[in-house]
Formats: structure tokens, C-alpha cells, sequence
């Protein structure tokens, strides 16, 4: 597996081309955009996609407190979606999201992992590990660090790979 | 023995319902409880929750109702999960006792 080449699980990408490292971006609306773009360009998604997200993010906001991280999964239904992939940045400084199933709650957020699935119960193992990301300190806290679109991809490749025997 | 209906409710009922779903499902058959869950987005809810007996959802639930209704985010992020598990046995052992006398 080169470093250079995009990876695919079970037709599911996760590549450098989808990544952003320590971005600006001053609200959830231009961080949404700047990766709906990067899956938009690398065809992955329909043209309907950013502002279906941005949609969904206002009424099912998708920030999360996770131990060592707040991060945001933004997604939306599958008819915006081509062919299953992730889009991820992390921030140069933390962006306010609204939390998931509580929105008064607020969650400053440093890693964004964008979803775009095309089919759930296709990728359902795949998106599951990447879900447990959530859990997984050490990972969270190497996709924070990085200073490199190889080494925020390392992270979560790593992470996926030590979730192969939990998630089948 | 009454097996005891849980719904987990997403937005559109898919990625997060479903993760959320099969942690819990493992978590409960590990106690031996028997459960049946199924995954639901909020918009189908309404005409859904009459079959079920708990509800537990990642986003704010609209429809009105007496049911038993937990927050699932500590299913995802892993915060909190345990006590939220603990809670939900209670919960499911509750309703198994009261349906199966």
C-alpha cells in the first residue's frame, strides 16, 4: 500500500485527496464546504451533496464530545451519494458545533470526519470502525497532532486496522 | 419471556442508528437478554413507536409519548455508555417482567 495511492476497504475511500490538515475555517458551514467540495471534485458525491449536509447539520447537528476530542460527523442520506468515501480535517482552531441529540449543548470541534455513504448496509463493517474512532484516544489524539494529509490518514487507517477483530 | 422492542432513532435512521443498534444489541446479550432492535429515522417514527417498547435516539425526539426514551450519543462516543447501558437493562428487565407476568 503506497502512501500515495488512495485506499479503499470494501470500495470505501479513504485518501489524501479527501484531506485536510490544521484548516481555517470560522464555522461549521465553510468547513462542511470545503470537504463537500473535495468529495464533490474527486467524484464522489453528487452536486446536491454540501447543501444536503449543510441542510441536515442545522436540523441533526452532529457534534460529539469525545474523550480526547470534540468531533463532528457531518453526513446526509444516500441518494446525494456516488460511491462510498471519507472526508476528514482537522482544524486550526476549534469550530462550535451544535451537539448531537442535544443542540442547546455546544461542542468545540477539532476533527471533522464527513461521511458520505452510498449504501449503509454495503459499508456497514467499514463505517462502524470508523464510528469507533470516537473511542479510540491515542488515534484521536495523532489525527489532532498531524501535521501531514499521510499522517491523518495513517491515523485512521491504523485505527480501522485495530478494529478488525472487534467489527466483523 | 417477553422479548422487548427497541427502536434507535438517526435523522434518516442509517449510519448512526445502526452503530448504536449493534452496540447495545451485544451489550445486552452479554447480560442474556433477549431484545429485538430495529433502527428508525425520526421522520418514520411516529407511525413506528406503537411496536416498541423503548426508544433510543441520536437526535431530539419529536413524536409525543409515555415510552421510555434514553439519549444513544454514549453509544458513539463511548462517554457515559456504561451507565446508559446499565439504565437500559433496567429498563428492559422492567418491561420483560411486567409483559411476560
Amino acid at each position: 500500500m503506497s502512501n500515495t495511492e488512495d485506499t479503499t476497504l470494501a470500495n470505501f475511500t479513504i485518501d489524501e485527496n479527501l484531506i485536510l490538515v490544521n484548516e481555517s475555517a470560522d464555522s461549521p458551514e465553510e468547513i462542511i464546504r470545503k470537504l463537500g467540495t473535495l468529495l464533490f471534485d474527486n467524484g464522489f458525491v453528487k452536486e446536491s451533496y454540501t447543501q444536503a449536509v449543510l441542510d441536515r447539520e442545522k436540523v441533526y447537528p452532529t457534534g460529539l464530545q469525545a474523550r480526547m476530542a470534540g468531533v463532528a460527523i457531518p453526513h446526509t442520506d444516500t441518494d446525494h451519494v456516488l460511491k462510498p468515501a471519507i472526508a476528514i480535517s482537522t482544524l486550526a482552531k476549534p469550530i462550535t458545533f451544535q451537539m448531537m441529540a442535544t443542540p442547546e449543548e455546544k461542542v468545540q470541534v477539532e476533527i471533522v470526519i464527513m461521511l458520505a455513504v452510498h449504501d449503509a448496509k454495503l459499508v456497514i463493517p467499514v463505517l462502524r470502525k470508523v464510528i469507533f474512532i470516537l473511542e479510540n484516544d491515542d488515534a484521536l489524539v495523532a489525527m489532532k497532532n498531524a501535521t501531514t494529509k499521510t499522517e491523518v490518514k495513517t491515523a485512521m487507517l491504523k485505527h480501522i486496522e485495530s478494529m478488525n477483530k472487534k467489527v466483523k | 419471556m417477553y422479548k422487548v422492542k427497541i427502536v434507535v432513532v438517526c435523522g434518516s435512521g442509517v449510519a448512526m442508528a445502526m452503530h448504536a443498534a449493534y452496540k447495545l444489541k451485544e451489550k445486552l446479550e452479554a447480560e442474556k437478554l433477549s431484545v429485538h432492535i430495529d433502527g428508525s429515522g425520526n421522520n418514520e417514527l411516529p407511525g413506528r413507536i406503537a411496536n416498541y417498547d423503548i426508544v433510543v435516539s441520536n437526535v431530539q425526539v419529536t413524536v409525543e409519548t409515555n415510552k421510555p426514551v434514553f439519549n444513544a450519543i454514549p453509544l458513539i462516543t463511548g462517554v457515559g455508555e456504561n451507565e446508559l447501558v446499565e439504565k437500559i437493562i433496567v429498563k428492559v428487565k422492567e418491561i420483560q417482567a411486567e409483559k411476560s407476568a
